[in-house]
Parts: C-alpha cells; sequence; structure tokens
C-alpha cells in the first residue's frame, strides 16, 4: 500500500489565494502558450461587485466566502533534490501551498465593449 | 512587460466605467510561467471547516491506498474516501489577490497589484467522511495469535508480526480509528508488535482472574491489582494478567491502591462466545442453562449481552441459538445485507441491528441504512426486512 503524506507548513507557512471561477476554456492565441500573457483587468466596484474586463468584454460577477475552503497542492516526487531530515528519499508528497476560502465566479454573460462607435452623420 | 496604471485607465475609459464607482485598486492578471505546467503537478482539495483548521495548525494528512484499492484520506483521527470531482468551469487560483472587503480594511491603498495565475484547473478532490477499513486489521493481526510466552509459535521468529508503523502502512484508516479498533480486538503491545491473543490463551487468562476473586471472595466491582499480579505472577505474564484485568475491567485508584472493576456483561459474553463455538448450533433452553452456571458466581447472564456475536432462532424447534460475528461478516454494505439475507430470509429489526450498525455512515441510522437496502413487509403483526432482490 502507498502512504503519500499532505504536509502543511502551518499558519504561519501558508498564503491565502482566491479562486477565480470562469465558464469555458482558456485558450493562448498563439502557440508560444499562456505563460507570461496577460489575462485582463480585475476591479471591484464600491459596493464590493468584481467586474473582469477580458479582451474585448467585461464580465460583472460576485465574490462567494466559500463553505468549503479549498488547500492547494503541489506535488513533489522523488528525485528531486531534497532528501528527508531522516536522510532517506521521499516518495511523492504534497505540499500545501495555500488555502483558498474565497472565490470570485464569474457565471453571466460577458458584456462586449464597443469601440467603434460609427458617427452620426 | 507590466501594466501600467494609465493602461488600465484607457481600459476603463473604452469600457465606459466610471472609475468613481470602482475601488482604487486593479488587479493586472496575468498568466504566471508555470500556469501551462501539466496537471497533477498541482490540484485543489476540497476541506470541511475542521480539516481547514488542522492545516492550518500545521498538522498533515495522509493518502493512503493500494493500487486496486479506491483511496482514502486520513487526518490523525478521521477516514475520508477521495475522489475528483469535474466542473464544467475553470477554475484559476490568484495569488495574493484580495477581496474587496480586505481593500477596505487597509490603510493605503495601492494603486496595481500585478497578479500572477498560479494555475488553473476543472476539476478538484473531494473528501467525503467514510467509514475506516479496519477489517483487514484483525485479518493481519489473526495471522499469528499470541498463545503466551512459551508457545513454540513465540520461539519461531518467522510469523508476521506488525508494529504500529506498520499497520499505519497497510490499513486505509487514522492512526486514532487504528487504535480505537486495537482496543476493541484486545490487542496487546508485546515487544513492540501489535498482539491479538488466540481465544483459548485468552480465556485461561481469564479463568485465572475469576478463579482468584472467587477464591479471596472478593467483589467483582473491586478486584486488586496488586495481589493479582503476585498469586497469579508465577502462572503467567504479569503484563498479561493486567491486559486482561483492562480487557474485562475499568481500572481506578482508591486510596493508592490500583483496583479494576470487572465487566459481568463483557465476562459472560467471552463465556457464551467458549461455548458456542464448539458446535454449529444450540438447543436455546440448554445453552441459557449451561452458560448461566459457566459464569463466575453473582453474574448474571442475558441474551442480549450477545448482540453482534450470536443469534437466536425463535421459529425452529426447539429454538436454537447459533454463533455470528459481525465482524467475520463482509466490510462493504450490500455484501453485508446479501450475506444477512442469505443466512436468512427475513429480519426483525431488533435482530439485525447489530449486525449492521457498524455500517453507518456519519449522519445514517439504522432506518435509513434498512429503507436503502432492504425492503419491509409485516408478518404476523411485526415488521421485518427482507432482501430487494433475489438472493441466489
Amino acid at each position: 500500500m502507498v502512504q503519500i503524506v499532505v504536509s502543511s507548513a502551518g499558519a504561519g507557512g501558508l498564503a491565502e489565494w482566491v479562486l477565480m471561477e470562469l465558464q469555458g476554456e482558456i485558450e493562448a492565441r498563439y502557440s508560444t502558450g499562456l505563460a507570461g500573457n496577460l489575462l485582463g483587468d480585475l476591479h471591484y466596484t464600491t459596493e464590493g461587485i468584481p467586474v473582469l474586463i477580458v479582451g474585448h468584454h467585461i464580465l460583472y460577477g460576485k465574490i462567494i466566502h466559500l463553505e468549503k475552503p479549498f488547500a492547494v497542492l503541489v506535488k513533489h516526487t522523488p528525485g528531486e533534490q531534497d532528501c528527508d531530515e531522516l536522510g532517506g528519499e521521499s516518495g511523492t508528497r504534497y505540499l500545501v501551498t495555500a488555502l483558498i476560502k474565497n472565490k470570485i465566479l464569474f457565471k453571466t454573460r460577458p458584456k462586449p465593449i464597443i469601440t467603434n462607435v460609427p458617427k452620426k452623420v | 512587460m507590466k501594466r501600467t496604471r494609465d493602461e488600465v485607465d484607457a481600459t476603463l475609459q473604452i469600457a465606459k466605467l466610471n472609475t468613481a464607482e470602482l475601488l482604487p485598486t486593479v488587479h493586472c492578471l496575468g498568466f504566471g510561467p508555470g500556469a501551462s505546467a501539466a496537471a497533477g503537478d498541482f490540484c485543489l482539495l476540497q476541506l470541511e471547516p475542521a480539516l481547514c483548521q488542522q492545516l492550518e495548525a500545521g498538522c498533515s494528512l495522509v493518502i493512503r491506498g493500494d493500487k486496486d484499492e479506491q483511496a482514502v484520506l486520513c487526518s490523525k483521527d478521521k477516514t475520508y474516501d477521495l475522489k475528483i470531482a469535474d466542473t464544467s468551469n475553470m477554475l484559476l487560483f490568484l495569488p495574493g489577490c484580495k477581496t474587496p472587503d480586505q481593500l477596505k480594511m487597509e490603510e493605503t491603498h495601492c494603486n496595481i497589484i500585478h497578479t500572477e495565475i498560479f494555475g488553473f484547473s476543472n476539476n478538484y478532490w473531494e473528501l467525503r467522511r467514510c467509514r475506516p477499513k479496519l477489517k483487514k486489521l484483525k485479518k493481519l493481526l489473526m495471522e499469528n495469535t499470541y498463545e503466551g510466552p512459551d508457545s513454540q509459535r513465540e520461539k519461531d521468529s518467522n510469523h508476521s508480526q506488525y508494529t504500529t508503523e506498520d499497520l499505519l502502512d497497510q490499513i486505509q484508516a487514522s492512526e486514532e480509528e487504528i487504535m480505537a479498533q486495537l482496543q476493541v480486538l484486545n490487542a496487546c503491545e508485546i515487544g513492540g508488535y501489535w498482539r491479538i491473543l488466540e481465544f483459548d490463551y485468552e480465556m485461561k487468562l481469564l479463568n485465572h482472574v475469576t478463579q482468584l476473586v472467587d477464591s479471596e471472595s472478593w467483589s467483582f466491582s473491586k478486584v486488586p491489582l496488586n495481589t493479582c499480579l503476585q498469586e497469579l505472577g508465577p502462572l503467567e505474564p504479569e503484563e498479561m494478567i493486567e491486559h486482561c484485568l483492562n480487557c474485562y475491567g475499568k481500572k481506578y485508584t482508591d486510596e493508592g491502591e490500583v483496583y479494576f472493576e470487572l465487566s459481568a456483561d463483557k465476562i459472560c459474553r467471552a463465556t457464551a462466545q467458549m461455548l458456542l463455538q464448539n458446535a454449529v448450533k444450540f438447543n436455546l433452553a440448554e445453552f441459557q442453562e449451561v452458560w448461566q452456571q459457566s459464569v463466575p458466581e453473582g453474574m448474571v447472564t442475558r441474551l442480549d449481552q450477545l448482540k453482534g456475536l450470536a443469534l437466536v432462532d425463535r421459529h425452529s424447534r426447539p429454538e436454537i441459538i447459533f454463533l455470528l460475528k459481525v465482524d467475520e461478516l463482509p466490510e462493504d454494505t450490500q455484501e453485508r445485507f446479501n450475506s444477512l439475507f442469505s443466512l436468512r430470509e427475513k429480519w426483525t429489526e431488533e435482530d439485525i441491528a447489530p449486525y449492521i450498525q457498524d455500517l453507518c455512515g456519519e449522519k445514517q441510522t439504522i432506518g435509513s441504512l434498512l429503507t436503502k437496502y432492504s425492503r419491509s413487509s409485516m408478518q404476523n403483526g411485526v415488521k421485518v426486512y427482507n432482501s430487494r432482490r433475489p438472493i441466489s
């Protein structure tokens, strides 16, 4: 049987992240992939409503406090430099890197931004 | 190339958004270097609040399972089924992103937060509390039962033995659940290994104790440890005598002396097992007589002491009783019901309850289990339960 440890650094070492939930898929426009590319600007109204501008679209969403928070687990496989303190080689482990207690949900239809409004003659 | 405030404002203008209605801070979201990383290098684990607190306290969790088993996740004291839940939406992880409430609480408002998306996923790990898979524990420990220090087995070092660590390596359960079950099994840690006593040996120890209680005319509720060790020490190892007292009694101190309050229920139950294991079935009336005579004087036998150990058949003539141990039945819920219904077609709730009690999940009751896995009908004015489908 396999035992895979999911270890946590404790409150001092755990960051708090936010989850953003979008409908659809994300694709890179160019074959160079997503890394380094911008997604968009995230604003909040004074009432606390998230507003996301992605390309030609505006999305309005809401902040949801999660009843069941998430942990972000990052996998560490053996063969990496670190051996554990006992000098033995550790098997696959997951490290809890962050906790997520809030998510920003966008589920309404995006509104297009019209940049070229024909002038009235 | 990071976006500037001017660029952000220009976009807002094109989008015809009124900056007066927005908080001053904008998060410019971009994809970090690891964002396209292979799936499986990171994942989301959904937590119940208690688990989240444990992680915040620095506790670890462990995933346990064989290749052919459904994986479980264990905290210090609970076991959860681990399943992957798919979502049709995209979940992006935003480090350093602040919520409006957090921003409002800040004294100084920065203008731009450049947020690097760590990664994204369209599934997450879901946990559901489940029963620990403890049947394997007894199976492993029965490979090499303890028959006493002089037994041939102990001299032969070839047999399988398990330490606590070995058990954690083999059983899909949390450490506390394993420890609790070891106690239920009357297991004993001998030389660092967990051992189950061979039943006859366990009875031998018990008989030494009850005979001593009788000859000393002690009360069952005040059995002195030291005298037991003194008198019985020459016959059996002191640790085994004390282990027996712990299994069949409750320890307490009175005026600096250690005593045990023996449990009549446990002793009567063990005595019944000793009698019943020697035959397939017994005439109920005869059994009850022999049983009462076999228990220490002063203890009263009652059939309800045998729940989960023996079953009475009141429809046969004469009425009979036979050994049926719940821990020898299948662990899987459907298989358990199948085997119970193969044994007997119709059960009353009273009869079946001890044999399905351990199947109840966190919020399940016997009633809800019966509703799900059986069909009820009335027989002679009594509600009985039978299988939902034909049992071969």
